[in-house]
């Protein structure tokens, strides 16, 4: 592959965000540009880099996500012009670059304090993670930073490639609700009533404890009888499961049954039975245990201290040969 | 019905640029309306025996009359495209296709592994006829490895991909988004439009084209990434409920769950996100759509008729978020498009005759 960014120059100003959310998406996106082939510069304050402390650490006391975002990339002073910049949007905006993307809370303007958590929250993301009477949870990571770097990445790309002299604004709260788009979109479309039932509904979809861990259990209407059958259970073929409907309104009586059957069989069992059938389970793989995931291995995804690459696999036929973006 | 334009088309960073869009449901036709939302022109091609099924909803039936031009969600996505309907399964379908992808610079697909290469459309011949074709696979496993066919949805991603293990409470059991987000779906959209463009640039620079193979489920473990690489060092992250993941409280050895300083609180009959120095609420589909700042933002925008549409996560100065075109009904866009590839007019009317190119499905609603 050429890279496609080969000699652009591109500014991130992640050390000089507002908020650590910022900082994250930033980085992230100057992250893709660098694996892309462009010369990303980042300068850091001189009281040090914030990124350089953020936990997860490793055993020699350094950060695991600088080194996830960091890692091959040149430091430097943020002389000269660039061809893009990314960065929040105060610093972006006063960056000496052809192309200036804005990373901001809420997009141009006001820029307040704001928490992944509390991105979620706003975007709805949170409250589609609620159920059982529970708090609802946050998905794991930093899933509303680095949606927002690809996001960044996207406009950057697209900006970098047309030699525009422009503004981008990526808003993170835009970017979680354009994820959650199903939520405010059947509020648009059906009515906000219909959006709350949807909303009550039990969840069909959910993990199982298996006997070794956990399986998602996800399946469509369709892969019922598929489903049903590999259950086994002859309480299953009773009326009162047979649509999806009744089986949303029948869903404690349907747990009790699926969920001993789920309990007395491995991942490994109830996936490979589930996938015969070809019902969509899978098995709930901790980080620790897609370290040797034989799938990612085959494809050479992670490299030996668990970096990943990234998840594109760019194949050239004339060659021959699948190359990977660093 | 073809909508008619507005005054946003024709620019954007991306002018001139075609896409055929192969793309069903969201990971696929997402990714090809954010080429279209930066400025591409996007032609969706369906067949007579082979919709997206996104254009069966429930809030449509066989009584409606064209129930597939009536999906909400369907629309939704798919606003601004073109509309091409061609049976790939007939050689005259495919050739018409081929003629349309020789003016083409980026072709999306997200079909089953395997169901591109039954229609004689595998990736390498693609590559050998058209060069300069940037070819964008997104799948959920990858185009090889011994898993390529297994078969998840995009919840089924987040087990097996890291991100359930790492969701849900501290003493509970792990997480998936569910069928209404659908998370990796989603996400990969983001992902895939900027590995396109930076595949046209780097055939700028060479005049060749590409095949992005895009696993969805590589995209889930890589947005983990620095757990991947903790794990790797010995030093794995529990899984800490609404515990911050970059706090003490969430470290191994530390107490995990609720204390790192983030947490989620009742309030009244809801709920408050609430971190050192600040909270908000936990709000539902309802009050996110009636907030001030997603009625400001980008990311549902209205067609020139008014209709609710998708909207985009990015804007320009020169080049504001806005949508130009309504959806196109199934193969409103038949003669337009395949006369555009030079198909002469006897031509499209003898693939119109044989029901090779349609402006209807051949089967009923199937909900």
């Amino acid at each position: 592959m050429t890279p496609a960014f080969t000699g652009r120059r591109v500014l991130d100003l992640s050390a000089f965000a507002p908020g650590r959310a910022h900082a994250l998406a930033i980085a992230m996106a100057a992250k893709l540009a660098a694996a892309f082939g462009a010369t990303v510069v980042r300068p850091v304050p001189p009281g040090g880099d914030p990124m350089a402390a953020l936990p997860p650490l490793l055993p020699d006391g350094s950060s695991a996500v600088a080194r996830f975002l960091l890692a091959g990339r040149a430091e430097g002073p943020a002389d000269g012009r660039f061809d893009a910049a990314v960065g929040g949007f105060g610093a972006a905006t006063a960056a000496d670059a052809a192309l200036r993307v804005r990373v901001s809370v809420f997009g141009p303007g006001d820029d307040p304090p704001m928490t992944e958590l509390g991105l979620m929250a706003l975007s709805g993301m949170l409250s589609a993670m609620e159920w059982g009477g529970r708090a609802p949870c946050r998905l794991g990571g930093h899933q509303p930073a680095y949606a927002a770097g690809l996001a960044a990445f996207t406009a950057l790309a697209a900006g970098l490639r047309a030699g525009m002299r422009d503004v981008a604004d990526v808003s993170m709260f835009d970017t979680a609700c354009w994820l959650n788009w199903k939520a405010t979109a059947t509020v648009a479309l059906k009515g906000a009533d219909a959006a709350r039932a949807e909303a009550a509904r039990p969840r069909d979809w959910r993990t199982a404890r298996a006997r070794d861990g956990h399986v998602a259990l996800v399946y469509m209407a369709k892969d019922w009888a598929a489903l049903r059958d590999l259950v086994g259970d002859p309480r299953l073929h009773e009326p009162c499961f047979a649509t999806q409907a009744s089986r949303v309104e029948n869903m404690a009586a349907l747990d009790a049954i699926l969920d001993p059957w789920f309990a007395a069989h491995t991942r490994a069992e109830i996936t490979a039975a589930a996938q015969a059938r070809r019902v969509p389970v899978g098995p709930v793989l901790t980080p620790a245990e897609l370290l040797t995931d034989r799938q990612h291995a085959a494809r050479g995804f992670l490299g030996p201290d668990g970096a990943p690459r990234l998840p594109l696999r760019w194949v050239s036929y004339g060659a021959g040969e699948a190359r990977d973006v660093a | 019905m073809s909508r008619e334009g507005g005054p946003r088309e024709g620019g954007g960073p991306l002018a001139g640029v075609r896409v055929v869009d192969l793309g069903w449901l969201t990971a696929g036709a997402a990714s090809s309306a954010l080429l279209l939302d930066l400025g591409a022109e996007v032609v969706k091609v369906e067949g007579p025996g082979a919709l997206d099924p996104f254009r069966d909803w429930a809030g449509a039936g066989a009584a409606d009359g064209d129930w597939w031009n009536r999906s909400a969600f369907y629309n939704f996505t798919n606003r601004g495209k073109r509309s091409l309907c061609l049976d790939l399964k007939d050689p005259r379908g495919l050739a018409a296709l081929m003629r349309v992808l020789e003016g083409a610079d980026v072709l999306v697909e997200n079909y089953r592994r395997g169901v591109l290469a039954s229609f004689g459309l595998d990736p390498a011949t693609l590559r050998r006829r058209f060069p300069r074709l940037v070819i964008a696979s997104i799948s959920s496993q990858g185009e090889d490895g011994p898993e390529r066919d297994m078969v998840s949805f995009g919840s089924t991603l987040e087990a097996t991909g890291g991100l359930a293990a790492l969701t849900g409470p501290a003493d509970g059991d792990p997480a998936v988004t569910g069928r209404n987000v659908n998370y990796p779906d989603q996400v990969v959209c983001l992902f895939a439009a900027g590995a396109i463009v930076s595949a046209l640039a780097a055939r700028d620079a060479t005049g060749e084209g590409a095949h992005l193979d895009l696993s969805q489920r590589e995209l889930t473990s890589f947005l983990l990434g620095e757990e991947l690489i903790a794990a790797a060092a010995g030093a794995p992250s529990p899984r800490a409920g609404n515990g911050d993941p970059a706090a003490p409280g969430g470290m191994p050895g530390e107490t995990p769950g609720e204390t790192p300083g983030e947490t989620v609180e009742r309030d009244g009959a809801g709920w408050r996100a609430v971190w050192p120095g600040g909270s908000a609420p936990v709000r539902d589909a309802v009050a996110v759509a009636g907030s001030e700042a997603f009625a400001g933002g980008t990311a549902l925008l209205r067609t020139p008729d008014g209709l609710p549409a998708k909207g985009m996560p990015f804007r320009y100065g020169t080049w504001p978020a806005a949508i130009a075109r309504g959806p196109s009904d199934l193969g409103a866009d038949n003669r337009a498009t395949l006369a555009a590839a030079g198909l002469p007019a006897e031509e499209i009317e003898a693939l119109e005759r044989a029901g090779v190119a349609a402006t209807r499905p051949r089967r009923g609603p199937l909900l």
